[in-house]
């Protein structure tokens, strides 16, 4: 839309069919800024992925917190260096050792979750590249409302946490 | 005076009963001691190179005991990545350490795929496996542990339940302690370096 013609010329010009749908186009637009504000709402630390070596599943580990004042749900997330990711929670019973499947995740307002060793992590299944250590993978966060965030995560070595 | 003497007495019969955790053994150790408790090591496994291995290749060596699995994205790397760096301080005396990793998992993890899998931990890091499940069972029990498969996805892959637990043997292949997932590098370091030397 271009909002440099003068609006004396712009409304004059139209019908009024056509300056109803400009008028609410117009109004939608600020709207669908605060929606995208909220969708990086959340501030995400530490993102890092295990390599392992062939083409063994691994994990994703990062910090997320909710800097905003509503509600969002973690319910997934995706890589074009994965063809699967999925949310984790390792559990841990009477000396066994067991993964469950994370369905979706919600943050408060200013609430953080970590994502960490031997308790929630990304399962990163089935490379389609490559993976050194040093790389830098963009991860996309999912949140309810078909809202995402791009991360980027650093490929740190085996022996590491 | 009377009260002090009683409970040396008592001390002292409790070790000389075996008791574990008194004072036959001046150490004080930061993991679990199991002394006495456990069983020694024994096996009859396969290595990464496609070798036949008893618990008598590994005589000498402090042998660290996990039960995993290669397609497992969090536990198990965190659980080598802990020993790794634990043996990353103890410099040439690492040489002295050998982890064991037995796959329970052994209808993914080959040989071949094992080798790289420890290799990427460190030299002292070895995988064992065995095709015949009962034998891997009856390994498991033998620590009172054991393993489970979980149902394949539409990809045929599938999560394995295991031990969390290491179980480390001191050279004469005597259990001796039991290192825990709450159990940080530190401690791990610690307590192998007083085995090392011979405690």
């Amino acid at each position: 839309m271009n909002l440099s013609i003068p609006r004396r010329v712009r409304f004059g010009m139209l019908n009024n069919v056509s300056r109803r749908i400009l008028l609410l186009a117009v109004l939608a637009v600020p709207f669908a800024h605060v929606a995208r504000a909220a969708d990086v709402e959340v501030k995400v630390d530490n993102a890092r992925i295990r390599l392992l070596p062939g083409n063994l599943p691994l994990a994703g580990y990062f910090d997320i917190t909710n800097t905003g004042k509503s509600v969002v749900v973690l319910e997934g997330a995706s890589s074009s260096a994965f063809h699967h990711v999925m949310m984790h929670r390792s559990v841990r019973s009477n000396g066994q050792s067991e993964m469950h499947h994370v369905d979706s995740l919600e943050l408060a307002p200013g609430q953080s979750l970590h994502f960490e060793p031997e308790g929630l992590h990304l399962m990163l299944m089935h490379r389609t590249r490559k993976l050194a250590v040093g790389d830098q993978v963009p991860i996309t966060l999912m949140f309810e409302g078909d809202r995402t965030q791009e991360v980027v995560f650093t490929v740190r070595g085996a022996g590491t946490q | 005076m009377v009260r002090k003497i009683a409970t040396l007495l008592a001390i002292t019969v409790a070790c000389a009963l075996g008791v574990t955790g008194c004072s036959k053994d001046p150490m004080k150790w930061d993991l679990v001691n199991i002394t006495g408790i456990m069983e020694p090591l024994a096996f009859s496994l396969t290595d990464d190179h496609g070798q036949a291995v008893t618990q008598d290749d590994y005589r000498g060596k402090v042998a660290l005991l996990y039960f995993g699995y290669t397609h497992c994205p969090d536990v198990c790397p965190t659980t080598l990545a802990r020993l790794s760096q634990a043996l990353s301080t103890m410099g040439s005396d690492a040489d002295k350490v050998r982890v064991l990793f037995v796959t329970v998992d052994p209808k993914r993890d080959t040989a071949d795929l094992l080798k790289t899998y420890t290799d990427s931990f460190g030299p002292q890091f070895v995988g064992l496996r065995t095709d015949d499940l009962d034998r891997l069972k009856a390994f498991n029990k033998r620590y009172r542990v054991t393993f489970g498969y979980g149902k394949p996805d539409a990809d045929g892959n599938y999560e394995v339940s295991h031990s969390s637990a290491v179980f480390i043997f001191d050279q004469q292949g005597k259990a001796r302690l039991i290192a825990e997932a709450t159990d940080d590098v530190p401690a791990i370091a610690h307590d192998l370096k007083q085995l090392v030397s011979g405690n």
